[in-house]
């Protein structure tokens, strides 16, 4: 049996009063053995319950300062990554600005050759085509001649021949002998 | 036909001639027959054809001529046509002409015409001829109506084209 239960004994074996002289005032022995029971509960309390209760808050305080650790680690670890993906994002960005630059510059390359393409291909189409116009006017052109000249030689033909009696004959024959004979 | 066999033919057909009297006219008769056959395929093959009997080719020459040439030229003709020497025919007319304007101290000057020419032209033309080349010409005519009008007058080497047929060919030739 330890002290706390021989002072509740003897608490318990203390002769009980009929009544107390003071309504709010206990008697002395009750201080007495109050004081006492409470110095050995007190006592108790601080031999056993305040080492457990240090040691307590001392592994709570451990472990609230490895969260704290952690949590810094965690915070560095993220404003790390934090800073590695700004850094990406960073990169993303000039890499898209990259990217977008070149696409344009392509892309005012290729509008510039294709229409340095087309006005060259536009100018050849022209020039051809030109070409070939006054290639077909001279050849058409040459066509009707070749029928004008053949047309009209064959009129001309037939008009002569209706036209060559013997009187006619007779007279060319001696503008023929007439004109050998002016030559001499 | 070698040219010695073409003299030969060409002085007998000559001899023949003058001995009748008629060189002049046979010569000119000649060369129009000459002429003709030159411009005519099927008579050149018909005279010249050896599976035609040589009495039936001279009939065909004597058909032809009979009233168009005296009768020595017809002879003549049928001679050679009969001795199946037809193929040289032209030649030997040829050397006939020549040799005859030779002899006269003249020159060939081929006359083709659409129309015959009368005596009176043909001496104004053969004094014209004269006087453009510098030779005196025997002036043989060639009826070719294919000239349309005017002469075509050869002389040697120098042509004188004065036919309706050379002008519209130039005019044709302008005109395209």
């Amino acid at each position: 049996m330890n002290a706390l239960s021989l002072v509740v004994l003897a608490a318990e074996s203390a002769p009980e009063p009929a009544h107390t002289p003071h309504t709010w005032w206990p008697e002395p022995y009750e201080i007495i053995w109050g004081g006492l029971a409470s110095l050995v509960v007190f006592y108790g309390l601080w031999k056993f319950a305040v080492p457990a209760l240090k040691k307590y808050m001392a592994a709570r305080s451990g472990r609230i300062a490895d969260e704290l650790a952690r949590s810094a680690s965690a915070r560095v670890e993220a404003s790390a990554e934090a800073e590695r993906i700004r850094a990406a994002k960073g990169d993303i960005v000039s890499e898209r600005a990259r990217i977008l630059a070149t696409a344009d510059e392509d892309a005012a390359r290729l509008l510039t050759e294709g229409r340095e393409r087309i006005v060259t291909e536009v100018a050849d189409l022209e020039a051809r085509a030109a070409a070939d116009l006054v290639a077909s006017r001279g050849r058409v052109l040459a066509e009707v001649q070749a029928d004008v000249a053949r047309l009209a030689s064959a009129a001309t033909e037939e008009v002569v021949i209706r036209s060559l009696d013997d009187a006619t004959r007779h007279r060319l024959l001696e503008d023929a002998i007439a004109t050998i004979g002016g030559h001499a | 036909m070698t040219s010695d066999r073409i003299d030969g033919y060409a002085t007998a057909l000559i001899e023949v001639a003058r001995a009748e009297g008629s060189l002049d006219q046979v010569e000119d008769e000649l060369y129009r027959f000459a002429r003709a056959l030159e411009s005519s395929d099927s008579l050149r093959n018909t005279l010249n054809d050896p599976m035609i009997p040589a009495a039936k080719r001279q009939a065909i020459v004597e058909d032809l001529l009979g009233a168009k040439a005296s009768p020595t030229t017809t002879s003549l003709v049928s001679f050679v046509v009969g001795a199946g020497r037809a193929h040289d025919l032209p030649a030997i007319i040829d050397r006939v002409v020549n040799r005859a304007a030779t002899e006269k101290d003249r020159t060939v000057a081929e006359v083709r015409s659409a129309v015959a020419l009368t005596d009176e032209q043909r001496s104004r033309l053969a004094a014209a001829l004269a006087a453009a080349t510098g030779k005196q010409v025997e002036v043989k005519v060639v009826i070719d109506p294919s000239i349309m009008g005017g002469i075509v007058a050869q002389v040697g080497d120098v042509v004188i084209d004065g036919s309706v047929r050379n002008r519209l060919d130039q005019l044709t030739s302008r005109l395209s």
